[in-house]
């Protein structure tokens, strides 16, 4: 049960119509539509940040995927683990994202783990980044992609928040997929 | 394209309402707002309304309307209404219910400014008017209307109604000429099938088309029309909602051109809203 009333396709205001074109839009649309003027750029902002980039998918889910984990949001963590296994991320991947621990039995590839130390920083800690994380992410990655990855964190942080405070439902049809790769 | 030039080529209509409140002391059976004397007020300040007539005068805008609830039930609107007429004229609508002799002396200033009353009249009978919104209603309306006519404020009738058979209607006019309201200024207009006229499976139904975008703003937030901010068994209706910022008026105002631009023409006022 959501904090809030989510706004269904009768009651989508005018400016948040386009949005329930397709059928139901998920509960962040249905409740950023209560305030139709934050709805419209809020939107646009979140497709450009998490939508597709020249940072690859599989990539944006790692972050998501962590830092949803980290800041125990079921919303953002049930949602995203369908996602990650579609952008191709194998169980065991998802898992120990999932699990907030060390990666880097599971991760090979350094540039991820790198990642993982950067996210853990950035999305859980206060002041300052540490220098390792710091270190090991400007060896593996360019400066736009360090740009852009920690603005992914950022704003899968500020969605964290807000689908916990509000209470935002999972899909049933997320749910059937987690329970059958039993990642409920 | 500017709201000044988009108002002044017929694009956007020039009147900005401003619901003052949504209580009432009577409970009409069509009403859009589900009005009634418990029910939230949810009051618009004095100084919203006044700034608001400012900054729609600034935007280009070129008339006002207050509406409600039973917007004389807020203490401050006699004075409000003459500050906001300093920047564009105003038309309030009224039950007209409450106009006793302190009342009546607080808008007798508002004869010498661009203010006029609008004031429900339903039917030439009482019966049948009082039916469809409250007891000895008829009888206070065709009091009130002499009344305010003498002191020289300007009067409409507003008469809303399902149909009315022909006769009728001539008695009806008959009524408002003889309590000094000419024909220009009584208007008929349909009950829209929103808010508690729902429940009583009345009115027409309207959606965004087919009713003008008067830009309104309300407590809850701006709306496409004053037919917009509806209320059904103590919801708001969001379906016309433009956006919950009110000020600056700007920010509803290029929300709704944006809108109206986004619309093929020839599409509105299809039920002759008014």
């Amino acid at each position: 049960m959501s904090t809030v009333r989510l706004v269904d396709a009768e009651q989508a205001p005018l400016l948040a119509r386009p949005y329930y074109a397709d059928g139901d839009p998920g509960p962040i649309i249905g409740a950023l539509a209560q305030v139709p003027e934050l709805l419209t750029v809020a939107v646009p902002f979140l497709g450009a940040v998490l939508g597709p980039s020249a940072i690859g998918w599989r990539t944006k889910e790692i972050v998501i995927v962590r830092t949803s984990a980290l800041h125990q949001c079921r919303y953002c963590a049930q949602t995203h683990t369908v996602v990650a296994l579609d952008a191709g991320l194998r169980r065991d991947e998802v898992a120990a994202l999932l699990r907030c621990g060390p990666g880097d039995h599971v991760f090979a590839d350094p540039a991820e783990r790198a990642l993982l130390h950067w996210i853990d920083a950035v999305a859980l800690g206060k002041g300052p980044v540490d220098e390792q994380a710091t270190a090991g992410m400007t060896r593996h990655w360019a400066d736009h992609e360090i740009v852009e990855l920690t603005a992914v964190i950022g704003a899968t942080v500020m969605l964290n928040r807000f689908a916990t405070a509000l209470g935002l439902p999972t899909g049933t049809a997320t749910l059937d997929r987690l329970d059958a790769e039993g990642l409920r | 394209m500017t709201i000044a030039e988009a108002v002044a080529d017929g694009r956007l209509p020039g009147r900005v309402w401003f619901y003052s409140n949504y209580h009432c002391n009577i409970t009409c059976t069509y009403c859009l707002t589900d009005s009634g004397p418990t029910v939230a007020r949810r009051e618009l300040r004095s100084e919203q309304l006044v700034d608001g007539a400012r900054e729609a005068r600034e935007l280009g805008f070129t008339d006002l309307g207050v509406t409600g609830g039973e917007t004389f039930l807020t203490p401050w609107l006699p004075e409000a209404l003459a500050e906001m007429s300093r920047s564009l004229p105003v038309v309030v609508l009224t039950n007209g219910t409450l106009f006793g002799r302190r009342l009546l002396a607080r808008v007798e200033p508002l004869a010498k400014l661009p203010v006029a009353l609008q004031i429900s009249l339903d039917r030439p009978d009482p019966d049948a008017n009082d039916a469809m919104r409250a007891p000895e209603n008829f009888h206070k309306v065709v009091t009130a209307i002499p009344e305010l006519v003498a002191r020289g404020i300007q009067v409409r009738i507003a008469t809303t109604v399902e149909s009315i058979e022909d006769a009728e209607l001539d008695r009806l006019c008959a009524l408002h000429r003889e309590l000094g309201v000419p024909d220009t200024d009584h208007v008929i207009r349909p009950i829209i099938r929103r808010g508690r006229a729902v429940d009583h499976a009345l009115g027409v139904d309207a959606t965004q088309p087919d009713l003008p975008a008067e830009l309104t703003i309300t407590a809850d937030g701006a709306f496409w029309s004053p037919f917009g901010p509806t209320v059904h068994s103590g919801l708001l209706d969001t379906d016309l909602l433009i956006t919950r910022t009110t000020g600056p008026l700007s920010v509803p105002a290029e929300a709704l051109l944006r809108l109206v631009e986004g619309q093929p023409q020839g599409e509105d006022s299809t039920l002759n809203i008014r």
